[in-house]
């Protein structure tokens, strides 16, 4: 906090203009403008392949409905998300427990843990490729090394294997920081309470269900968030791991599809802006549930 | 009883090893192998005759798949590198003010710097391609950079702002005392101060920038500036490069992030927990 002196009318007020106006100017010409384009241009007719560009209405949503790849991509990617969303967050409380009071060579552990989010998702595909890999995989060489199932595991034959198989590789990838934002929030919880809930007789699990769970759901809420944003736009695994087949195909990979494949743009947009209304209800609907202010 | 959850914690920091290590442990073990080796069955666990001939292919050879790792390799540590720096300098300008300096307006300024990072990532793919298109930035370096700058800028912004007004106001009042212009105490007394947040930022940019798929998809139409993440994505779509070639690139492309992940981890931790809550 700087106290508005005399220096202000010196001629100083212009100072943090110039200093954020770079930045601003960034957001407005490269994030809001086109955010605002997409708004109004999903309602036009903007294709490529058959100009030129007209209004409307709804006519993009309307033949997006109508087209099955869609609804179906729709469908992969509510099971993408519920997939990625519960296992990362069960997952990340997980290792957050695992993780909460300090032991010798926690913090090695810690960068170990958050080394799968810092790689580049497409480059994760391809090592997950080699996993379920039906010839040299390992899921596939354990499967038949232990004699079970002859052809074991595959990516493509059945939706359901297909998608949990491609989601558990996201999940891979942001769990670390789901559990980190958990862990960052059990750091929080007195360990008083701990100590008195043993002097009452409070068994470990019970502690976990009344202290931890109610007290880390701040953190909780926005490992969800973040689990939740990531999921609803997968593109990197699906694409490498199951390619342009349609048994997993995510919306993001069927919006790419249709605008850059395909060159209708319009219905790219109209895609593009149910994607992002969707994320922000969803987003805004984990927050009021599950975030609780905590006060310690 | 305390011992008892002492075994369980061993138990579940094994997990969370096995759990990070396994894939990067079988695509390392992989692009040691011969494509025969990794190919056989019953599936081999380790590499009996370790080789070094998918990574002296990929560095050394001067066949197509060669040519293409190294020049996307060459691109993606340009982009990489050039957004950051944008990115920080920018970040750090816009964070000071918005930390520091009263001045009209800032609120309703920073609040929409922030809100953008609301909207997930792709909304703006295809209006951000149809701006490049029309500058004839497709296929450029700059263009390239640009939008990654923008994606990056708001939480490089946030992190930064909360790291300054962390900082006490005391240090600079001092500064101002002494006769210094606000830029001097800026580059004399908090940029030393906010060093470590600094690399936070400068560090997570790196990483996200070096994750970028779909946007260089889109943006880049060739060699010239297309980032290894493209050509590896490309190289495995067409399924006729070996296996074990495919996973010796996998490799590569890992090794800068990997390194940054377990060199710098404390950096990436403070910075992600900075960002994310609040």
């Amino acid at each position: 906090m700087t106290v508005p002196g005399p220096g202000r009318r010196r001629g100083v007020g212009l100072l943090p203009y110039a200093l954020v106006s770079p930045v601003v100017l960034f957001i407005i010409g490269l994030a809001l403008v086109p955010a605002v384009f997409t708004v109004v241009q999903s309602f036009y007719r903007v294709d490529a392949l058959d100009p030129p560009t007209r209004f409307d209405g709804f006519g993009n949503f309307v033949r997006l409905a109508h087209d099955k790849a869609v609804v179906g991509s729709i469908g992969n990617t509510a099971l993408y998300v519920l997939v990625g969303t519960v296992l990362s967050t069960v997952l990340g409380i997980a290792a957050a427990v695992v993780l909460h009071k300090p032991f010798r060579g926690r913090s090695v552990v810690i960068a170990v843990l958050i080394l799968p989010w810092a790689l580049p998702g497409v480059v994760e595909g391809i090592l997950w490729t080699g996993i379920y890999d039906p010839n040299a995989g390992l899921v596939n060489g354990v499967l038949s090394s232990l004699h079970l199932g002859g052809s074991g595991v595959l990516l493509g034959e059945n939706r359901l294997v297909t998608i949990a198989l491609i989601e558990l590789v996201q999940v891979w990838q942001i769990m670390p920081l789901s559990a980190l934002l958990v862990l960052a929030a059990l750091q929080l919880i007195p360990d008083e309470l701990y100590e008195a809930a043993e002097i009452d007789g409070c068994g470990a699990w019970s502690a976990f269900l009344h202290i931890t769970l109610p007290l880390a759901r701040p953190g909780i809420a926005v490992a969800m968030v973040q689990a939740l944003i990531m999921t609803l736009n997968v593109f990197d695994q699906p694409y490498v791991l199951n390619g342009a087949a349609s048994t997993g195909a995510s919306i993001t990979e069927q919006t790419y599809f249709i605008s850059f494949q395909d060159l209708d743009f319009g219905q790219g947009y109209a895609l593009s802006l149910s994607v992002t209304i969707a994320t922000l209800l969803i987003s805004l609907i984990v927050v009021k549930f599950v975030y609780r202010r905590v006060d310690l | 009883m305390r011992r008892r959850a002492g075994r369980w914690r061993w138990v579940g920091v094994g997990l969370i090893l096995l759990w990070s290590l396994v894939p990067i442990y079988w695509a390392l073990k992989s692009s040691f192998q011969t494509e025969a080796d990794a190919r056989a069955t019953p599936v081999r666990y380790v590499p009996t005759n370790p080789t070094l001939q998918n990574f002296r292919t990929l560095l050394a050879g001067d066949s197509d798949v060669s040519d293409q790792i190294r020049r996307s390799a060459v691109n993606i540590v340009v982009e990489c590198t050039l957004a950051t720096v944008v990115t920080v300098v920018l970040a750090t300008l816009a964070a000071f003010a918005f930390a520091r300096m009263r001045f009209r307006g800032s609120r309703i300024l920073f609040y929409s710097v922030l809100a953008t990072m609301a909207f997930p990532a792709y909304t703006t793919l295809i209006p951000l391609y149809r701006i490049m298109s029309s500058f004839e930035l497709v296929n450029t370096y700059t263009g390239i950079v640009l939008v990654y700058v923008s994606g990056f800028l708001p939480l490089a912004t946030w992190v930064l702002h909360n790291y300054f007004a962390g900082l006490p106001a005391s240090i600079e009042e001092a500064g101002r005392v002494d006769g210094a212009t606000r830029l001097q105490v800026l580059w004399y007394l908090v940029l030393p101060l906010a060093r470590p947040g600094i690399i936070s930022t400068a560090l997570i940019t790196f990483l996200f920038a070096w994750a970028q798929f779909l946007f260089p998809l889109v943006l880049s139409s060739d060699l010239s500036t297309q980032p290894l993440t493209v050509v590896i994505a490309s190289l495995q779509g067409r399924h006729v490069v070996p296996f074990t070639l495919l996973n010796a690139a996998g490799v590569l492309a890992i090794v800068v992030p990997a390194f940054i992940a377990l060199a710098f981890n404390r950096y990436i931790v403070n910075g992600l927990l900075a960002g994310s809550t609040k």
